[in-house]
């Protein structure tokens, strides 16, 4: 039955006149905001958050927030090494159960000696003790669903980049790109019993930034995370906590009542990081340092505490993440701002290194296909019986 | 990916990678030379002959497109120095039609029975090569098979190397010229403007 | 030596000739129509000439866009390929590897070579093969188109057993090749000549177009022709004399003599008749001295009456018949009977020329000459020939008449009537045929030229006398088309019994040293032998 056109025409005009109030309405509570973070004293704020309980995560902010600076020019002679993975989840419609996880490798020699290296190798997990994760006191065990084959590619994604940084030599500076966040999704990883974050953390991630730290050591390695169109909000919720009037701060205590929108914090809320940044910044200009206060980083991080600035590359507002040996060290913090600029530059608004990681890693559709019908074909010749269900038969073979 | 090795044989051009009983082509070890239009190219074992008809450079994947990235660069090597991705994500092919082939030692210009394998080594070939086949010129009516413009081109750039090749260029090209004459009998304009190109 | 090859066989039929390709090393302008072509078939080889010559492409499309033609790369790859000369060819004579064909020669080709035989010039070996090598029956009269140097012969022998004609516009070379034909027919002796020379050609001298002397029979057969004159002063004039005379009396003309004069001396039918009544009147051999001694004014209405006619008709018959009394020649009794006197020259071999002198452009000598002295002699043969009785040894040797301005003695209207005619129709049954000297064919009897078993032509620009030559040879077409491209002089189409097949030859020399010497000045044992066999001949023996 199709719809009603004119009803539906009808509100979305009164939705776009609602839109377009909100938009004005929107655009100068935003200049408030800003404002506003122009009067913030970051030292205030992080005593404040220490004192109270603030219902939002917030970063350890420097004391001037609206602090910015401009890149300089990258040097002509230097190395990028970036990797990427791409996973084929286990198929709860097969009897047996597979995952595939292709992690790229990529290294991009610029200056006197140009040249490319590209390529990626897959692992495949079938037998038990590659597709279960196993608590060693207990006997349990967690299979290697959806989002935990996502950590682990994650986690093998900094792991080949370890390596990647290993074995090359070349003594001019080197962007080691790591393509998202540093920190592993804090939620998602919550949701596992703790010897998941035991194996996974300590076991094979943090050993892995050991290793790129102890080759900062000798060389100049910058090891950075580039998030694109950041969802973050921690600087913003900052903001909140500079105009909440209740010292200490308690918000379950004295707003855990009151519907959203009448809190006192709620004038100045709603903003993502980026809304405010990308009036803050110039193009190529970066933000000052904030540094990450996420639960995960504290207990597991270690010396690897995560700093993060915003970077405005012209394109968009990016927020760039680095470990507490590349913060604390101006020459390699600069660099990383300008390489990564150039990176943006040469990949046309996104860094080009990362880009070519990710297409080395893309699994094509018909490879895909290819791997789930050499399994049936693998199985039928053991008889093993391959029956899926109706509704994916069904979708398969479309019938009138 | 091709590794960055350098071939042992200076004159091996690349692989097989398509292959039709009357054409193949050839996946080049460089970017961007590989052989000319109309030169004369064998693969190995066995030795099929063939000339070059098309030389082709595209994306490797074929769901990404190069894009113009030169804007402030001042001259297109500079994009190859500042972006060196670029070599690792392109290819360059050639695509030759075949023109005889050797059976034990003895050369026949007739199409093999079978069109070499996949993966096999093309060659470039030297001047004694391409003068030895051109002694004869049986091979004609398959070069100049296809849509007529191109045929011809690729005919006129295929005989004017191979004259080259002769101890009198201009006797030679006067008897292909009188071997395409028989050919393109019924069609006076097209042998006119072939013959045009042999010079 | 090998010759290069022509071209091949590609196409065309036995009835309108065969396509040769022409091979594209061959320059297309050294190929002449008319000369001859040799095809190598499987197991026959053919003769025959180019008959045309036809440029084709094989892309029409030629004709709209030819080639650059500033180029000389493509223009010369395209010609023998793109753009080709084909060349019509009939075959006419063909000759088998089979032995007993070897042996008679080539033949009239009843078929065809097939596609891609090879055709090449014709060599001097094929022209022996064809035409003969010259030999006693054989004469060399010139050489084929395009191989100079070649010898090419008409069977002599075949030639004098019919009469023969040989035409071209005045200028064109008839003369010549008569003169070569009376040496050749007198050389090898295959016949015995008697000239009717008009225009005082033959005989002793003639000139040639720039006016300079040429030698007539006399001179290079001294002791084998006997030269008669009509006029003696002419020879005097020239210093030489005369080996006799010849007078006329008048009790050698009859009626049927001056039938034949009625066209040149303007006389009615009536007038014509007349004297036949006449001849009844006053007999044969007086009529016309008792017809011409009676005094026009007086007895002629008498006489009239006496015949039966009018008196107008016989006036102006007396008129005209007192041309003949002016002609110094015809007298009223003539000393000897100059018939005789020639029988009697032809009897022992020796060929005859009577010259006119002064009388070379008087149409009324000539034609009363010739008709008169041909029919008496004729007369001679015909009772020589019935008494022999099929005895060859008693027969009289072959006599070949030679007469020119023919179209005046044989026109329709009077080929029936003359002895001309008749000789022509008898085909040589009694031993006589004719050489027919002419540049008006169109005006001669078409039944008289269909009875011509060998004709030689010139040049001729008139469109009926081209027909009138070709009338009933076979390939008539294909010769019409040569026959209009021969060049002025010298070269002639000759068809007929002497040769096995039509061809076009350049005639051979005629007026210098060597020309004459060929003719058989020689100075060897023979000769000598040749010239005392002449004088026991000419003089009898012991003389």
């Amino acid at each position: 039955m199709s719809i009603d056109i004119h009803k539906l025409q009808f509100n979305l005009d009164a939705l776009a006149s609602r839109l377009k109030g909100q938009a004005s309405q929107r655009r100068n509570r935003l200049q408030q905001a800003i404002r506003q973070m122009g009067y913030l004293n970051g030292q205030v704020i992080n005593e404040k958050r220490m004192r109270g309980k603030f219902a939002w995560p917030i970063p350890t902010f420097p004391s001037n927030p609206t602090s910015h600076y401009a890149t300089m020019l990258p040097p002509q002679d230097y190395s990028v090494l970036a990797t990427d993975g791409s996973r084929i989840d286990i198929d709860d419609e097969l009897p047996v159960k597979c995952a595939l996880l292709n992690i790229s490798k990529v290294l991009l020699n610029y200056g006197f000696t140009p040249n490319a290296e590209l390529s990626s190798e897959s692992q495949f997990f079938t037998e038990d003790d590659q597709l279960f994760f196993t608590d060693t006191s207990s006997t349990r065990s967690q299979i290697l669903d959806k989002p935990l084959l996502g950590l682990k590619s994650s986690v093998e994604e900094l792991v080949s980049l370890a390596e990647l940084a290993e074995n090359s030599n070349s003594k001019v500076p080197t962007l080691a790109l790591v393509d998202g966040s540093l920190i592993l999704w804090g939620q998602t990883i919550q949701a596992y019993p703790d010897y998941i974050s035991q194996i996974l953390i300590n076991e094979t991630f943090l050993p892995a930034l050991d290793k790129l730290k102890k080759i900062t050591s000798s060389r100049p390695l910058i090891l950075a995370g580039y998030i694109s169109l950041p969802a973050s909000t921690g600087v913003a919720d900052g903001l909140r906590l500079s105009i909440c009037p209740y010292e200490p701060v308690s918000c379950d205590y004295h707003c855990g009542h009151l519907e959203r929108g009448k809190r006192e914090c709620d004038s100045i809320g709603g903003f993502l990081d980026r809304d405010l940044f990308s009036h803050i910044l110039q193009p190529g200009q970066r933000s000052d340092l904030f540094v990450s206060t996420s639960s995960i980083v504290r207990e597991y991080y270690g010396g690897h505490a995560i700093s993060f600035y915003y970077l405005n590359t012209g394109e968009e507002i990016a927020r760039i993440e680095v470990p507490k040996w590349i913060a604390e060290n101006e020459n390699l913090l600069n660099l990383s701002h300008s390489l990564i600029l150039d990176q943006c530059e040469k990949g046309l608004g996104y860094p080009v290194a990362l880009m070519e990681a990710h297409e080395q890693a893309v699994i094509p559709q018909h490879d895909r296909e290819l791997f789930r019908q050499m399994i049936e074909e693998t199985l039928e010749k053991e008889h093993v019986s391959v029956y899926t269900s109706q509704k994916t038969r069904s979708k398969k073979l479309r019938s009138l | 990916m091709l590794s960055e090795h350098k071939s042992p044989d200076l004159s091996r051009i690349g692989e097989v990678v398509e292959a039709t009983s009357i054409s193949f082509t050839v996946h080049c070890y460089e970017l961007h030379l590989g052989a000319p239009l109309g030169a004369l190219i064998k693969t190995d074992t066995p030795e099929i002959f063939a000339v070059v008809n098309n030389v082709s450079t595209s994306s490797i994947d074929p769901t990404r497109r190069p894009v113009a990235r030169g804007q402030d660069e001042k001259d297109s090597d500079s994009v190859y120095l500042h972006n060196p991705q670029l070599k690792k994500l392109l290819k360059t092919e050639i695509h030759a039609l075949i023109v005889g082939h050797k059976d034990n030692n003895n050369l026949h210009q007739y199409l093999p029975a079978l069109p070499p394998r996949i993966h096999a080594f093309a060659h470039h070939c030297n001047i004694d090569d391409l003068r030895k086949f051109t002694q004869k010129l049986g091979f004609l009516p398959l070069l100049l098979e296809g849509p007529p413009t191109l045929a011809d081109e690729i005919t006129s750039a295929f005989l004017r190397q191979a004259a080259l090749t002769h101890p009198d260029p201009d006797s030679f090209l006067f008897t292909s010229g009188q071997e395409v004459a028989q050919l393109l009998g019924n069609d006076l304009r097209r042998l006119n403007s072939l013959l045009r190109r042999l010079k | 030596m090998s010759i290069d090859r022509l071209g091949i066989i590609i196409g065309g039929s036995w009835a309108n000739g065969l396509d040769i390709k022409l091979n594209s090393s061959f320059e297309i302008e050294d190929v002449i129509v008319g000369s001859l072509v040799t095809v190598q078939g499987k197991n026959s080889r053919f003769f025959g000439i180019i008959s045309d010559m036809v440029l084709e492409a094989s892309d029409q499309s030629l004709r709209s866009s030819p080639p650059d033609i500033d180029d000389p790369f493509i223009t010369k790859i395209i010609s023998g390929t793109g753009a080709f000369t084909v060349i019509k060819f009939s075959p006419h004579l063909s000759i088998t590897n089979k032995a007993n064909s070897i042996l008679h020669g080539p033949e009239p080709a009843l078929t065809i070579p097939s596609h891609f035989a090879s055709a090449f010039p014709a060599s001097d070996s094929d022209i022996n093969l064809i035409y003969g090598k010259e030999d006693e029956k054989h004469l060399w009269i010139g050489s084929p188109l395009g191989l100079e140097d070649s010898r090419l012969c008409i069977d002599l022998e075949r030639l004098v057993q019919r009469s023969t004609g040989v035409f071209g516009r005045s200028g064109t070379g008839k003369t010549f090749l008569t003169r070569i034909l009376l040496a050749g027919i007198l050389q090898k002796g295959v016949a015995t000549n008697l000239v009717f020379d008009m225009h005082n050609d033959y005989g002793y001298q003639g000139t040639n177009e720039k006016g300079n002397p040429v030698k007539g029979l006399k001179l290079l057969f001294p002791n084998r022709v006997a030269l008669f004159s009509l006029d003696r002063d002419s020879f005097v004039r020239r210093k030489v004399s005369p080996d006799a005379e010849v007078k006329i009396g008048y009790a050698e003309i009859t009626p049927d003599d001056i039938r034949i004069l009625a066209e040149t001396l303007d006389l009615s039918h009536l007038a014509v008749e007349a004297t036949y009544r006449l001849a009844q009147f006053y007999g044969q051999s007086n009529w016309l001295r008792e017809f011409l001694s009676i005094d026009p004014r007086d007895e002629l209405n008498e006489l009239a009456k006496s015949l039966n006619e009018f008196p107008s008709t016989l006036g102006s018959l007396h008129r005209k018949l007192e041309r003949l009394k002016r002609l110094s020649f015809v007298t009223e009794t003539a000393p000897e009977d100059a018939v005789t006197r020639i029988l009697e020259y032809l009897n022992r071999g020796i060929h005859v020329v009577l010259e006119f002198g002064k009388y070379y452009d008087d149409y009324l000598a000539y034609i009363f000459v010739t008709n008169l002295l041909t029919r008496r002699i004729h007369e001679q043969y015909v009772r020589r020939v019935e008494e022999s009785m099929g005895d060859q040894s008693k027969e009289p040797r072959p006599l070949v008449i030679t007469i020119e301005e023919a179209h005046r003695f044989l026109t329709p209207a009077i080929a029936s009537q003359t002895i001309f005619g008749n000789i022509a129709r008898e085909m040589r049954k009694y031993k006589v045929s004719l050489l027919i000297v002419d540049q008006r064919p169109s005006g001669i009897d078409e039944e008289v030229l269909s009875q011509l078993g060998t004709r030689m032509t010139y040049r001729l620009d008139n469109e009926r006398d081209v027909d009138a030559v070709l009338a009933g040879a076979s390939g008539a077409r294909e010769l019409r088309r040569v026959l209009s491209r021969l060049d002025s002089r010298q070269q002639a189409l000759i068809f007929g019994d002497a040769l096995p097949m039509p061809t076009v030859i350049r005639t051979r020399d005629y007026g210098t040293n060597e020309s004459y010497q060929e003719f058989g000045l020689k100075n060897s044992v023979d000769h000598q032998k040749q010239m005392e066999q002449d004088a026991k001949d000419l003089f009898g023996d012991g003389e």
